[in-house]
């Protein structure tokens, strides 16, 4: 608990079931403006107040699962909540513009279970097998 | 809590919630004081004429009780501490501990501070849009991938991490077959994306790839595309803001 008049207040704004999933998750009572929701149900948020935020906890996520993990944020949202872009994907222009069609789905790092990546060769073999050939007599 | 920091003739800085009401007219008298923002109240070291000197000499030739007489422009003496704390003060601070009270005084007042703590996975720290994270290859637009297999990469890249086989396509264009990179080798110092002459290996701002063995570590051109193909839209917009300084 961080200071208990700030707590009492983003408790009451935020709504006692939402600070409940806080207390959850984040740990902490926090209120600020609903950014957006990604493609995985992550939903974003942003109080810009430095009275009621410190300047460098302004931006966080909730994350929709309950085994939540730093690498669940999608590329688009990574570079929001990472501060490298100043405005949400959801507004961001050069973000939209820039997205291809072909644009993959996002997975997120899935080490330690059975989708971990398993690196393999994609080069072909560089030594053949001697294969014997055998001239069939008195041909 | 935003609340000024008046000083007690005892040396006490207490943090009296004077401005709590914030329609008080008072608040707008005492001046706004974000912890982001101030400077600490805490000792700041002295700065010598010149920080060279070590006054040594002075120190090992001084007559005991000799103090430089001042005088001011009339003649007259002038005593150098008459401004300064009496020897009743001193005694006062030195018999109530109020240095300690002080100093505890500081330790009670940051535990009611919030904190600076970045509650990670949740709220995340900045970074630049050239942080060099996990590596990627991209394509162009039309799905075509860039590495046209030159191999600059490879030939720059300090660790050695990178390794390359081409073959030349069905169209004849050349690709690479091998793209490998070894990233528990990597340095991460960026020099395969600068020595790129189509954009294609990049590092993207990923940092959270972290794995529990070190197989997943040996990242083959498969799983490199696949990162580009993910992450095309964030490479795309870095590099788009950062091409004026390139």
């Amino acid at each position: 608990m961080v200071s208990l008049v700030r707590t009492l207040r983003n408790m009451r704004r935020a709504g006692l079931k939402e600070w409940w999933r806080q207390m959850q998750y984040i740990g902490d009572a926090k209120y600020g403006r609903f950014v957006g929701k990604d493609q995985f149900g992550n939903r974003y948020f942003e109080n810009l107040n430095p009275e009621e935020e410190i300047p460098g906890r302004h931006r966080w996520v909730d994350y929709a699962q309950h085994e939540f993990h730093a690498s669940q944020v999608p590329p688009e949202w990574h570079s929001w909540i990472h501060h490298i872009r100043q405005s949400p994907p959801t507004e961001d222009a050069v973000v939209k513009s820039l997205t291809p069609p072909w644009q993959a789905p996002w997975v997120e790092n899935l080490t330690g279970t059975r989708g971990a990546f398993k690196t393999y060769n994609t080069a072909g073999p560089k030594i053949q097998p001697w294969e014997p050939k055998v001239t069939a007599r008195g041909a | 809590m935003r609340v000024p920091r008046t000083w007690l003739p005892t040396g006490v800085a207490p943090r009296i919630p004077l401005n709590l009401v914030a329609s008080s007219p008072r608040a707008a008298l005492v001046a706004r004081r974000l912890l982001s923002s101030t400077a600490p109240a805490r000792a700041e070291p002295i700065h010598h004429h010149d920080p060279l000197m070590s006054d040594l000499e002075a120190k090992v030739h001084r007559k005991k009780h000799e103090h430089p007489h001042l005088f001011d422009a009339k003649g007259n003496e002038i005593d150098p501490y008459k401004g300064g704390p009496s020897a009743i003060d001193k005694a006062v601070h030195l018999f109530f501990f109020t240095e300690i009270i002080r100093g505890m005084w500081v330790v009670l007042e940051q535990f009611f501070r919030e904190p600076y703590t970045i509650m990670y996975p949740f709220e995340k720290g900045p970074l630049s849009p050239r942080f060099r994270g996990e590596h990627a290859l991209r394509r162009y637009p039309s799905g075509e991938e860039r590495c046209i297999a030159c191999k600059l990469c490879e030939a720059i890249c300090p660790a050695q991490a990178i390794t390359i086989e081409s073959e030349a396509r069905m169209d004849g264009s050349r690709r690479t077959t091998k793209y490998d990179i070894d990233m528990t080798k990597c340095i991460y110092c960026g020099f395969c994306q600068e020595a790129c002459p189509v954009d294609a290996i990049v590092e993207t701002q990923n940092q959270e790839f972290a794995t529990e063995t070190r197989e997943e570590l040996l990242y083959n051109k498969e799983k490199l595309l696949a990162n580009g193909d993910r992450a095309e839209a964030e490479i795309a917009a870095n590099l788009y803001a950062d091409h004026v300084y390139r």
